[in-house]
């Protein structure tokens, strides 16, 4: 990386080191606060023509703006080779609905042991009656004249199934990502363990579902020598 | 979807029931959510997980949101919480330093012909010691530095972000880039970065 920022050679000070920044020195005022501002790009519009021209005549704030960019430069350099693994994305939207499906769950599970704890409380039984009756009279209903709720409400899924349903949508997508990679890698590398073990990966993935022929015919294919994978 | 459409336009048609919205929301920011936990708790899977957990939490919360800040703000601050939690947690356990040997070096790989590992080697030791300059400033110094500077948030968003003052942002700013000059500079003088 090339900067200008400090002196590797300490030339600028007949071979002194310069202990300007180090609070050693006496510099002045602005060479802190407006100098990071300004290296920043965080200075308001207005202060900055003043300041660029005040840098002109002045060395402290010279030196201090090349300094700090310097150091802005090197740590965002740094940041950017942190790289964000595709893979790693791919799956997030998958597991944040899956992480909502298991919490449904998880209370729906913890309502259903807290109804039957209160069973066991001196009103316990009473409750039940009376919930089993409403829910016996909802049956009835539903089975005589159809669902009452239907007419007036719009069709709006719950947040468990609307979670599960997306849980399914992310993973067709999935298996349909991995079958893609998979033809990728047999037409553009002409891998075929690795297209192998792909498809069975992705057959993995399908269990239950019509994907699994899918899987079996490229297979086949692909172990007869078939070149026609498509 | 139209990429223009704004963030609280989709946190409004979700409210109103259009789960797509969301996924949206999610496709927009993953990947800065990622990056900036990545940043911060300097592990992949940690870093995953967290972004996992910043989107359940915002999809729990999402419906009774109002949007007094951006949507991207509202989501740095749950990811920024988060990550203050997941440092807390790992300051109680008896675990070794955060450091770069948990992150693979993926990108080390030689992606053509002409490159030089042993400079992507060195490449890769001077981005270490940089980060671990990064990693000595204070939780607050670093919080700030980061948002400001890699996530590229305004001096007013990163306040909304970490419910400080904006004079106080500043000053967190200010102190961090000179913490960082002290501790870089001899680095470089002694052409270890």
């Amino acid at each position: 990386m090339k900067f200008d920022g400090w002196s590797r050679d300490h030339d600028h000070r007949d071979g002194v080191p310069s202990l300007k920044g180090e609070g050693i020195m006496p510099k002045c005022k602005k060479s802190e606060g407006q100098a990071i501002d300004y290296a920043s790009k965080l200075l308001p519009p207005a202060e900055e023509e003043p300041f660029e021209e005040h840098l002109k005549n002045c060395e402290d704030c010279t030196e201090a703006v090349a300094s700090y960019t310097a150091v802005l430069e090197l740590t965002n350099k740094a940041q950017e080779e942190l790289v964000v693994p595709e893979l790693a994305l791919q799956n997030i939207e998958m597991n944040v609905y899956k992480r909502l499906a298991a919490t449904q769950e998880q209370t729906l599970f913890s309502r259903i042991r807290a109804y039957f704890t209160n069973v066991g409380s001196p009103f316990g039984w009473y409750k039940t009656a009376a919930v089993s009756s409403v829910a016996i009279a909802l049956i009835v209903t539903v089975l005589l004249i159809g669902n009452p709720f239907q007419p007036e409400m719009p069709l709006q899924l719950s947040e468990a199934q609307s979670a599960d349903a997306r849980i399914e949508q992310y993973r067709q997508q999935g298996i349909q990502r991995n079958l893609e990679e998979a033809l990728i890698t047999h037409h553009l590398r002409n891998d075929a363990w690795e297209t192998e073990s792909q498809l069975h990966r992705m057959k993995e993935q399908a269990q239950g579902t019509n994907w699994t022929k899918v899987a079996d015919k490229h297979l086949q294919n692909l172990q007869s020598g078939n070149s026609t994978l498509q | 979807m139209d990429k223009l459409i704004d963030d609280e336009l989709l946190v409004a048609q979700f409210q109103a029931g259009r789960q797509n919205a969301f996924d949206e929301l999610m496709k927009r920011y993953k990947s800065k959510i990622f990056s900036y936990l990545l940043r911060s708790v300097r592990n992949y899977e940690d870093a995953e997980d967290i972004t996992i957990e910043v989107f359940f939490k915002a999809y729990r919360a999402l419906e009774g949101w109002q949007p007094k800040a951006k949507f991207s703000t509202w989501l740095y601050k749950i990811a920024s919480n988060l990550a203050i939690d997941y440092h807390r947690a790992k300051a109680r356990r008896p675990v070794y330093a955060l450091d770069d040997t948990e992150i693979p070096e993926t990108h080390l790989v030689a992606t053509d012909l002409h490159s030089d590992p042993e400079k992507q080697l060195e490449e890769k030791e001077r981005g270490i010691l940089i980060r671990e300059a990064v990693d000595q400033l204070s939780p607050k110094q670093k919080a700030v530095f980061m948002l400001s500077r890699y996530e590229g948030l305004q001096l007013k968003e990163v306040a909304e972000t970490l419910d400080m003052a904006e004079g106080t942002v500043k000053i967190h700013l200010h102190r961090a880039v000179k913490r960082l000059q002290t501790l870089l500079r001899p680095l470089w003088e002694n052409n270890e970065i």
